[in-house]
């Protein structure tokens, strides 16, 4: 066979093996420069995202609907077992409904009675999950909104009940959120009503466990995991999920959010919180702002003070 | 003017092209895809393996590079690495083409079986020794499985739909050499 192949093949194949071996070293070299200086290279692999997802969202979308009407109609088989179920657990919402407005009720007059100012600076976006990680191992999503709309590294997504991940890596029209369950996630919850604080960490499970505990024993399963703010990033007080232990006896987390389903995260805008610098007035001597009474003060030292108080304020 | 047998490649060529895309789309669906469920095959290699093996002639290397690379990309892994793992694995193989040309397919079945295995176990060691954290060994390893269980599926389907073959005996090239 080979006899029958003219010259200029032998000669193209030594040069074709130099071209393939400097392929590989660029690739490889292209891998050692994203090991080393991470950013830059994510940076890019951000903007090519953002540049070619959205570009398919017209081949996305349908097909995800339709695989989503399948698996709805396979639902159609349990219709009756569902409904019995849902009519059961209607029946216990309304109890908890009516609870539940009583509290608001109480709440509300109370922090009005203690003059009580709450944060009133989350306000979240609404984003569509576009695409998928693609790959088994990694657990994030992608959202048609971005740096164009506000968002932000870091900043929570939630669906309608519960955490559902963060914010990391923003793209010009895309954000990647990377899900509670990704293997890279790590956030600081308090467990209510023991206010243990912990960390949870996912590991590619649907349950992500409960790592650094202070306090096991004074945990049961069945407790409520909201975000603790720790960090400062996160907004305190977002629900994450009920603990449960599997059946490693570890302690994990069942999440509110459905997971199943995720199709459109809201992303809350939390502001960055002031950093506290002043050492406060307690160290120096405190300057009275505003005099008490009409004492006669000397002009020029009215205005002195008035100048202090500006550079304090 | 363009003659039969290279119009033939350039076709092969686009759809290698559109089907890789639509593989990497179709991972990318936001559907399901929940944590702890069996990771399935990986789609991409079985084709590209599937074709070479076949016609060489119809993937060049640059246009693997690319599509896996692209997938790399995509797909949040360490860009690079496994594109150049496919690129090492598939000139291994493209040397090698005269030799498995006579095999039956049980036999090349396992040789596929045992290259995509070296492949994995290269990108695991290498992931390794730059400190990289990894999947758990046997959950990676499923998915490994779940493409030799797939190869011959990929091998029957373009046999059928796209007439992916070996050459036969009298066919030429577009220089009118054997094949």
């Amino acid at each position: 066979m080979a006899r029958n192949r003219t010259s200029p093949e032998e000669f193209a194949r030594p040069i074709r093996r130099i071209l393939i071996g400097l392929l590989a070293i660029l690739l490889l070299a292209l891998f050692m420069l994203w090991r080393i200086d991470s950013p830059r290279v994510e940076r890019f692999r951000t903007a090519l995202v953002d540049r070619v997802v959205p570009s398919f969202d017209w081949m996305l979308l349908p097909v995800t609907k339709a695989g989503d009407m399948v698996k709805g109609f396979q639902s159609y088989t349990k219709l009756y077992e569902q409904n019995q179920d849902l009519r059961q657990e209607l029946q216990q919402m309304r109890v908890w409904k009516e609870a539940a407005l009583r509290l608001e009720q109480e709440n509300a007059k109370l922090l009005d009675l203690n003059q009580v100012r709450l944060d009133p600076k989350l306000t979240h976006i609404t984003g569509v999950v576009l695409a998928d990680s693609g790959s088994p191992f990694r657990q994030s999503v992608l959202l048609n909104v971005g740096a164009r709309d506000g968002i932000r590294d870091g900043w929570a997504a939630m669906d309608g009940i519960g955490l559902v991940g963060r914010i990391s890596g923003v793209g010009r029209r895309t954000a990647r959120v990377i899900l509670l369950t990704d293997s890279n996630s790590r956030i600081p919850v308090v467990i209510e009503p023991s206010g243990q604080r912990a960390l949870l960490s996912g590991d590619n499970t649907a349950a992500p466990p409960l790592e650094f505990i202070e306090k096991p024993d004074m945990i049961r399963p069945g407790d409520q995991v909201v975000t603790s703010g720790d960090g400062g990033v996160f907004p305190a007080g977002l629900l994450v999920g009920a603990v449960a232990q599997g059946p490693d006896r570890r302690l994990r987390v069942r999440l509110s959010a459905d997971y199943e389903r995720l199709e459109f995260l809201r992303v809350l805008r939390s502001h960055d919180l002031e950093p506290l610098t002043d050492p406060g007035g307690l160290v120096a001597a405190p300057v009275p702002t505003e005099p008490y009474g009409p004492a006669p003060v000397p002009e020029a030292e009215v205005n002195a003070e008035a100048a202090e108080a500006g550079q304090d304020g | 003017m363009v003659d039969p047998l290279r119009r033939d490649i350039l076709l092969h060529r686009g759809i290698f092209v559109a089907v890789a895309l639509a593989l990497i789309f179709i991972r990318l669906m936001p559907m399901g895809g929940l944590p702890g469920t069996l990771p399935g095959p990986d789609l991409l290699m079985c084709l590209i393996l599937a074709w070479l093996l076949r016609r060489p002639d119809y993937l060049p290397a640059l246009l693997i590079v690319a599509m896996v690379l692209l997938e790399d990309l995509l797909l949040m892994r360490p860009p690079g690495l496994w594109a150049a793992l496919m690129l090492v694995g598939t000139e291994f193989l493209r040397s090698r083409i005269a030799l498995t040309r006579e095999l039956s397919f049980v036999v090349e079945w396992l040789f596929m079986a045992a290259l995509m295995l070296a492949m994995f176990l290269g990108y695991r060691l290498i992931l390794a020794v730059t400190f990289l954290p990894q999947v758990a060994f046997g959950y990676a390893l499923a998915q490994v499985l779940a493409s030799i269980l797939f190869y011959p599926v990929v091998v029957w389907l373009s046999h059928v739909t796209l007439g992916v073959h070996k050459p036969g005996m009298g066919e030429v090239d577009e220089m009118g050499r054997r094949l």
